[in-house]
């Protein structure tokens, strides 16, 4: 008992010092400058990385939020360069003008990839959106960096895309700089790179020159990127050049694409089926 | 301890705060030893006093003093913490014979062996507590020791004039 009341003593005195000693640090962070600014900027910082670090994990929760806004803007920004490039007037004596129609001819719908292939020979990918919302097949769909696929079938909410990396599925295209057509065929296995066909052996392709889409095509607008030839090679008794291309859309990481609704296809149909067929 | 040395005590302990926030309070010797006097009623304090007791007396006479300096809280930290150190270096330095009913805290009765290591670290401590929570700055901790230690010699300088004094009455 005794012992237990020496220790309670001894513990006691050491109690009064704690005691004592935290009213003399309360005291100096509460009634001087210094200190309590010292105090208060200190712990300000503290409080304030801690929040830092609730907002950032707040932030990447809302991810998928921005990530649906962007693609929003983008598409509207994709509608606002169609708009602008058809409105450039062509280097041509002769004056021309654009009508209302062709200058509102393409417009972008941003949509969600929901599944999609990159391995196989042929591959597809599906997005979330569909007839109701004005997609019907044959469209072309873009991403952010370039050309994707056309739209090949649809349900009301949902659309079956045919890649790039398909072996059926051919893209006109031409080399930027200098204008030379040939067309995009993907060979059958790695979804990074394709080849492009028929640029005769006599034109000059260097390794570096963009490759995009033609004037000419049916699906696609013009000028959308495709990729960059990376590597050039021509066998002797070969008209054509062996043109690799790298292509410029990351199919494996692909999230949002665009799909680009011509709102003049119908007349160029109507139109074009009236071309009397050679017998 | 007789009645006629504790009134002394309690007379000293009221010149030397006295002193020191009327005199001393705006004197530093090239802006590193500054004299902080009013320690000498805890570091002369009878050996046998109970640590609750002294550890209340400090805080308040740290708190007087702080309240003259300007800083509060600081010279009251620094004091209580010597109080609580006290007994422990009591212990350390524990002389061969230990210590009696009769002993008190002076050079000429617990010689200079043991008078000035414990002299010196209650003050270099006192000091060091002081300089570092008046700096709250870690690039300033060099200036801050080097203050503690030539204020801790000083103090010692003038403890151990007035020990010499005290010795020849």
């Amino acid at each position: 008992m005794n012992q237990l009341f020496q220790f309670l003593l001894r513990q006691r005195i050491f109690l009064l010092f704690v005691a004592l000693e935290l009213v003399n640090l309360w005291g100096i962070f509460k009634y001087n400058d210094y200190q309590h600014t010292f105090y208060f900027n200190t712990t300000n910082r503290w409080a304030a990385s801690f929040l830092a670090m609730g907002e950032e994990a707040k932030s990447y929760h809302q991810l998928r939020e921005v990530n649906q806004d962007l693609a929003q803007e983008n598409a509207r920004l994709h509608a606002e360069i169609f708009k602008l490039t058809a409105q450039k007037q062509p280097e041509s004596k002769i004056p021309y003008f654009i009508s209302d129609g062709m200058l509102k001819r393409y417009q972008p719908i941003a949509c969600k990839v929901i599944d999609q292939s990159t391995q196989m020979s042929q591959n597809y990918l599906t997005i979330d959106k569909g007839s109701r919302d004005g997609i019907a097949p044959g469209m072309a769909v873009i991403s952010s960096t370039g050309v994707v696929g056309k739209v090949m079938s649809c349900t009301p909410d949902l659309s079956l895309i045919v890649s790039v990396l398909h072996t059926g599925n051919n893209v006109s295209a031409k080399i930027k700089s200098t204008g030379e057509l040939g067309y995009i065929k993907w060979a059958g296995y790695q979804s990074e790179v394709a080849d492009l066909q028929d640029v005769s052996k006599y034109k000059k392709v260097v390794k570096g020159d963009t490759i995009v889409t033609s004037d000419y095509n049916a699906v696609f607008p013009p000028n959308i990127p495709i990729g960059i030839v990376a590597k050039v090679g021509l066998e002797k008794d070969e008209t054509f050049h062996d043109i690799k291309v790298m292509l410029l859309t990351h199919f494996s990481t692909l999230k949002y694409v665009y799909v680009i609704k011509n709102k003049l296809s119908a007349q160029q149909a109507l139109l074009e089926q009236a071309k009397p067929k050679p017998e | 301890m007789s009645s006629s040395i504790q009134w002394k005590w309690y007379g000293m302990l009221l010149l030397t705060v006295a002193m020191q926030i009327l005199f001393l309070r705006d004197l530093a010797i090239g802006n590193l030893g500054f004299c902080f006097l009013y320690l000498w009623a805890l570091v002369k304090a009878p050996i046998q006093t109970p640590t609750a007791l002294l550890l209340i007396g400090s805080f308040a006479l740290g708190w007087v003093v702080d309240i003259f300096y300007n800083t509060h809280g600081m010279h009251a930290f620094a004091c209580v913490f010597i109080a609580m150190l006290r007994p422990v270096i009591f212990k350390i330095l524990t002389p061969a014979n230990g210590y009696d009913e009769r002993s008190s805290v002076s050079l000429a009765e617990m010689k200079a062996l043991w008078f000035f290591p414990y002299l010196f670290s209650m003050m270099f401590v006192h000091h060091v507590i002081l300089f570092l929570l008046e700096a709250m700055d870690g690039s300033l901790i060099g200036i801050s020791l080097l203050r503690a230690f030539f204020s801790a010699f000083l103090g010692i300088l003038i403890f151990g004039l007035l020990e010499l004094f005290s010795q020849t009455k």
